[in-house]
């Protein structure tokens, strides 16, 4: 369950005990700083599925290195992604994440380091790591000309495979978008139907590159849902985000990673119960911290480009 | 294979609802053929003739029928001032003035007709001078009763004449399928590489050469249809011939597709962005257009610019089709022309090797 729900339910419930209206419940959620947004967001998202037996690593990944030319964008990374779970890689732009992980699927060579995806060694066995992985890629597009069938049709070809077509929109609810093309699309379904041909070959791990990145906050949503629903069929999902709401949210496990390092891993929960009892505080009313301020008393507060 | 056929089927469709390609690779070519063969550039040139005759008689008048009589002539009458004036406004070649007793006085002593020719067509004039005076030749050998010595009979071989059209549509069609091959694989792959497309398809099994291929073998189709449509069109709306064999066109058209192809992913290996791609491919397929015998024999060039005419990738094409379509030329006529193709052809899909592939380049 997320935090912001937890809060919600705590707070009504301390309403109901002391008496008050349903009416006078929600005045006091609105003069306590309780926007639409942050109701929709504590609603909006279901709880999160029993997490599926947890049985072995999916990808084990050790002391990982990219260097261009004189910039080591990736500086020794080693971490182990578990088989069901939903791993997230946060960081400030051009901390490594989108190098690290285009390099376990395959798309980068690495500098140094090994990494293994699904038992196979991504570096001499890359086309077997390729039929067990899906990907969507940062702001990737798709042919024009061809409406979202003929596209996933033809990514199941790409996989020897024939696939329903109309089954894997459904699943991203674009069912309705089947004859149109990707131009047509807004945002949030352009991310949708990237995960929808993502999923064409049943891969063992989804990785999602940015997901909501861009997308409005209906749309991110929406997207937790389809996250949460993937995850829930058993498979291992690995993304990288910026927003710490929706690491919170979605992610059993995060690796913070920094100019090329991982500064701290762990579930969000953990890694945020770590820095109060460092005796860290907010100035605010209610003095719980999240995952927003284990991020930026990590990484600092400057600006990144 | 069944991942091959529906990938080059998907590529194929793609292509044929791009509408912005078909018209670039099929109508443009049509019209220019189909403007070209209307207006009929193969007409034989006239000089128009101002003739001005101050005392006529009737041998003047026998000497201006005979002039009008030569095809090439166009024979205007009317007074000197009047024809002059027209020489000026550049609406004759030359105008002559014939004296009095033009062909009476002829016997006792020179006659002098007078030529103004008309300086900005020199060369026309000159050529105009040249016969006139080989017909008054004729004319005085006549006059004085000389016997006829030489002949000139005319036998005509060429069986059929050769109209600017029939020379045209071989040109034509290696020039379209040039720039259908250049463009749509050039701009579409820049375009693929720029919007990501390639970098997700190296994130499936998919070998990156079954998706050139696929893309190669639909252009291959596309170029030997737009032979077909040109050949159909030349044939039935501009009554062009054709005599030699289409199985040799096929062999042509496909080496020629491919050695294009070739310079389509080289250029697409070196435009970084779509905004470049026309940069690099006009660069080099503009000048062939003008300089590979499409729209004019290289023959016509100086001879230093036919030097490097005749080397040009589109050159060995235009002039392999041409033979085969015009002169029903055999495999062996054409061999040093498809052995000019083969080089290009390994040296621009070599390039294209070293110039294009799916992945950023990695500094």
């Amino acid at each position: 369950m997320s935090l912001m729900r937890e809060r919600l339910v705590q707070f009504i419930s301390d309403a109901q005990q002391a008496g008050m209206t349903s009416r006078q419940t929600a005045e006091a959620l609105l003069a306590a700083g309780w926007g639409m947004e942050q109701l929709v967001s504590a609603l909006a998202v279901a709880p999160a599925p029993v997490v599926p037996q947890q049985n072995g690593t999916v990808i084990e990944v050790r002391d990982l290195v990219k260097q261009y030319g004189t910039l080591t964008a990736v500086d020794g990374i080693s971490f182990d992604v578990q088989r069901g779970e939903v791993f997230g890689i946060l960081g400030p732009n051009g901390a490594g994440k989108t190098t690290t992980l285009e390099m376990i699927e395959g798309l980068k060579h690495p500098t140094a380091g090994t990494i293994h995806v699904d038992g196979k060694d991504v570096a001499r066995q890359t086309d077997a790591v390729k039929h067990v992985i899906g990907v969507q890629l940062q702001a990737s597009t798709f042919f024009d000309g061809l409406s979202l069938c003929e596209i996933i049709d033809l990514f199941a070809a790409m996989y020897g495979r024939t696939v329903n077509a109309m089954d894997l929109l459904a699943d991203v609810e674009l069912q309705e978008k089947a004859a149109s093309q990707v131009k047509e699309l807004s945002g949030g379904q352009k991310q949708r139907f990237s995960i929808a041909v993502a999923l064409v070959n049943e891969p063992v791990v989804l990785f999602l590159d940015e997901p909501t990145t861009g997308l409005d906050p209906q749309a991110r949503r929406h997207l937790w849902n389809l996250v949460q629903k993937i995850k829930a069929r058993g498979t291992t999902v690995v993304l990288t985000t910026h927003y710490m709401d929706e690491a919170e949210v979605l992610c059993d496990r995060v690796a913070i990673v920094d100019q090329g390092r991982i500064i701290a891993i762990d579930s969000p929960r953990a890694l945020i119960r770590s820095l109060l009892d460092d005796g860290f505080s907010k100035p605010i009313v209610q003095e719980q911290a999240n995952m927003e301020d284990v991020f930026l008393h990590l990484t600092g507060h400057s600006l990144r480009e | 294979m069944e991942t091959f056929l529906k990938i080059t089927k998907t590529t194929a469709l793609m292509f044929v609802r791009n509408r912005q390609a078909l018209f670039f690779t099929l109508f443009m070519p049509l019209i220019i053929m189909i403007i070209f063969g209307l207006i009929g550039f193969d007409k034989p040139q006239q000089y128009d003739i101002g003739v001005s005759v101050t005392a006529p008689q009737p041998q003047t008048q026998q000497f201006i029928d005979q002039l009008s009589a030569v095809g090439v002539f166009k024979i205007h009458q009317a007074a000197l001032g009047d024809e002059l004036a027209q020489l000026k406004d550049g609406n004759r070649t030359v105008v002559l003035s014939m004296p009095a007793n033009f062909i009476d006085g002829a016997g006792t002593n020179t006659q002098k007709l007078t030529v103004y020719v008309n300086d900005s067509q020199q060369a026309q004039a000159q050529a105009v001078q040249s016969i006139l005076t080989q017909y008054l030749d004729k004319t005085s050998l006549a006059l004085a009763h000389a016997p006829t010595y030489f002949s000139v009979v005319p036998q005509h071989v060429d069986s059929r004449n050769l109209s600017y059209i029939d020379f045209l549509l071989p040109g034509l069609i290696a020039m379209s399928v040039m720039q259908m091959s250049v463009f749509s694989v050039a701009f579409l792959f820049v375009q693929y590489k720029e919007k990501g497309v390639l970098k997700r398809l190296l994130a499936t099994p998919l070998k990156p050469f079954q998706f050139v291929a696929a893309n190669a073998i639909t252009r291959l189709t596309v170029s030997v249809a737009q032979t077909a449509i040109f050949i159909a069109v030349g044939l039935l709306m501009l009554k062009a011939t054709i005599v030699g064999s289409y199985a040799l066109v096929l062999l042509a058209v496909i080496l020629g597709a491919l050695m294009f192809l070739g310079l389509g992913f080289t250029i697409s290996g070196m435009a970084k962005t779509m905004e470049s791609v026309p940069v690099f491919a006009n660069l080099l397929v503009f000048p062939m257009m003008f300089l590979g015998g499409v729209f004019f024999p290289l023959s016509s060039m100086p001879d230093w610019l036919q030097t490097v005419a005749k080397f040009l990738p589109l050159s060995f094409f235009s002039s392999a089709l041409r033979d085969v379509m015009t002169k029903a030329a055999g495999l062996g006529d054409i061999k040093w022309d498809l052995v000019g193709m083969i080089v290009w052809g390994i040296v621009l899909i070599t390039a294209a090797t070293y110039s294009f592939s799916f992945s950023e380049r990695e500094q």
